[in-house]
């Protein structure tokens, strides 16, 4: 089924305020001095408590955890922005917002000390920005607003030549 | 159909219904393309006033020490260790203007010295970083002062080195791991007329100062104090690691006093090297023992032992339980303290009961920063109210959770509490920091010198050796003097 250009539009604006958020995430830690996973990662809950404990405990993970964080964060917020490599972009949005997410499930019976604004029950603002990547993930809203339109458009013509 | 060209225009290329039209790259699919441009500069622009927001409270911040050092040379100044604690300084110390660093000695070359040099050049600094601190000292002559943060077992020749190049020094506490070496310092600093300021950074928050100065000094409303009580209650945390990558070559360890690298992260444990918890933590807050009851003790009686920690890799004890006799001006007063390895709960703080009032205060400003009990019996603080020392009494009464429970009536009436209005917004070393920058410039005294640092490393070390001999030791007042 094909968009209509208000839905895409929408969607457009969702991935840009999508990308606003993991960008400011990103280059706040950056100009934090000495900012570390740590305290976040030693938080964790639920299943998968004890590789994420595991994280902070190693400094050689820790440091490289820390380095993805920063960084990753930093280039898929510049990547939904400006709609550049886009479906990259949302499918590690969304592969690093699930691992927050599974880091401190608000599963039943858990309680966290690290602040949250809300009342959340097994969903959370996590879950629900993942859930909204996704949908950016599936409908390659960067080719029609960002800059996956002109580096699609310039590799096809940079093909033609090759196939006439 | 309008509608179906408008689909058209909205799906990406390869979703069209119609794949087997071409369509040519134009000048619209460029424009589109840069359609979500101006949100990234939107984001610039709200970055730029956001991190504009953050330098303005930073400069507010120390606004009153730029009007203090307005018009003041700059003094040019050097670290030497810039591990953790040396980090903790560094931050502190680039909150305050007058200060143009010059220097960064640290055998961890590969980390902690590039880490520190990296973030002082991005402050513009021009700096330099040295391994050896006599090379340091060599090459830097306009250096006015050196902080020193390196390991106990160090800081006695690097401070006598420094003073003796002719640099003021503010070294970290323990003054030293032995008393010779922390002799050696008073001397040095005594011989050469430089200036020695011992990190006891209590001795210059003004919690504390407020406290020693106008409530028990000019107010005395603990009025006698008999009992003092002191904790810091930290939790169990993994020994310090490093990043493979970043590890210092042995042969270099070895030079500087290390078998490995985990003795290196981990120091403080090792007997030779530091001291273990009565002398990185206890040696904060038994200073303020000595420094509010007026006395240095005569007796020390102790327990303690590596109860939780492996003793093969934590050779000092993780936990410790001293109890010092003082005979103080008013007559007789107990101090117990204790530091132990389990969990975090009740913090650290210091406790002063007097036979008026109590005072319980710590450095931190979300854990018992500083509350007064006025008992009942003593005379009413309304003029100290009024004048600002202490806040107006707060509701202390507490209520049992089940309200069907019955209480005694003998139990004791509660007394009023008070807060002690004093905040600190600064990093908690600033304020000692600058104490010692502007002794320096002839503007201030310093609140630690070396001889108050040595009277409270002759105190805490002498924890230690209570612990081995397992009996009551005696303190003889010669022995707090050099």
């Amino acid at each position: 089924m094909a968009l209509s250009p208000t839905q895409m539009a929408t969607i457009v604006v969702l991935r840009v305020l999508i990308g606003w958020h993991f960008l400011y995430e990103g280059l706040s830690k950056l100009t934090t001095p000495g900012w570390s996973a740590s305290g976040y990662l030693l938080q964790s809950r639920g299943p998968f408590a004890s590789l994420f404990r595991g994280m902070a405990a190693d400094p050689n993970v820790l440091s490289t955890v820390n380095q993805l964080n920063m960084w990753g964060l930093t280039a898929i917020g510049l990547g939904l922005v400006l709609g550049c490599f886009t479906r990259l972009a949302s499918a590690a949005g969304l592969f690093v917002i699930v691992l927050f997410y599974l880091c401190t499930p608000p599963f039943v019976g858990y309680f966290y000390s690290i602040p949250t604004e809300g009342s959340y029950l097994v969903v959370n603002k996590n879950l629900v920005e993942a859930a909204a990547l996704a949908v950016v993930l599936v409908t390659r809203s960067g080719l029609v607003a960002g800059l996956d339109r002109i580096i699609h458009g310039l590799l096809r013509r940079r093909a033609r030549p090759a196939e006439a | 159909m309008a509608g179906e060209d408008e689909k058209a225009d909205a799906d990406p290329p390869g979703q069209r219904e119609d794949e087997s039209v071409e369509k040519k790259f134009d000048r619209r699919d460029v424009l589109r393309g840069l359609s979500t441009l101006p949100a990234l500069g939107l984001f610039g622009y709200a970055w730029s006033r956001e991190r504009g927001y953050q330098q303005a409270r930073r400069a507010a911040a120390s606004a009153g020490n730029a009007a203090a050092a307005a018009g003041q040379a700059e003094l040019n100044v050097a670290l030497l260790g810039v591990g953790a604690q040396g980090e903790v300084l560094l931050d502190a110390m680039l909150r305050m203007p007058g200060l143009r660093f010059r220097a960064v000695c640290d055998i961890w070359k590969e980390y902690n010295q590039r880490r520190a040099v990296n973030l002082l050049r991005k402050y513009k600094f021009e700096v330099n970083g040295y391994e050896d601190h006599r090379e340091m000292l060599d090459k830097e002559q306009d250096l006015d002062a050196v902080v020193i943060a390196t390991p106990d077992f160090w800081h006695a020749q690097h401070t006598v080195d420094c003073l003796r190049a002719g640099k003021h020094v503010y070294c970290e506490k323990e003054m030293s791991n032995t008393l010779e070496g922390a002799r050696s310092m008073v001397l040095a600093a005594r011989e050469t007329g430089k200036l020695l300021q011992i990190g006891h950074q209590r001795r210059s928050h003004p919690r504390y100062r407020h406290c020693h100065e106008k409530l028990l000094g000019e107010a005395r409303l603990l009025g006698r104090i008999v009992t003092v009580n002191g904790q810091w209650n930290r939790a169990v945390s993994p020994d310090l690691g490093w990043p493979e990558r970043y590890a210092i070559p042995s042969d270099r360890l070895r030079q500087y006093g290390f078998k490995s690298m985990a003795q290196f992260r981990n120091w403080r444990w090792y007997k030779g090297l530091g001291g273990g918890p009565i002398v990185d933590l206890g040696s904060h807050q038994i200073d303020i023992f000595n420094w509010f009851l007026g006395a240095n003790p005569s007796h020390v009686t102790a327990s303690g032992g590596t109860d939780y920690h492996d003793p093969a890799t934590h050779e000092w004890y993780d936990t410790v339980m001293a109890i010092y006799e003082y005979e103080t001006k008013e007559g007789p007063a107990r101090a117990f303290y204790q530091t132990q390895t389990t969990n975090g709960s009740q913090g650290y703080f210091e406790n002063f009961m007097g036979d008026q009032g109590t005072l319980v205060i710590s450095e931190s400003e979300a854990n018992n920063p500083g509350l007064l009990y006025r008992d009942p019996n003593a005379p009413g603080w309304d003029e100290w109210i009024r004048k600002g020392y202490v806040s107006a009494p707060g509701l202390q009464e507490r209520k049992p959770e089940d309200e069907a429970v019955v209480l005694d009536v003998r139990e004791s009436v509660s007394p009023d509490q008070h807060r002690v209005p004093v905040v600190l917004r600064d990093p908690y070393h600033q304020p000692h920091l600058q104490n010692f920058f502007d002794s320096i410039r002839g503007t201030a005294k310093l609140h630690c010198p070396a001889e108050v640092g040595y009277e409270t490393a002759v105190t805490v070390l002498k924890v230690n050796e209570a612990i081995e001999a397992k009996r009551r030791l005696s303190f003889r007042a010669e022995e707090f003097r050099v």
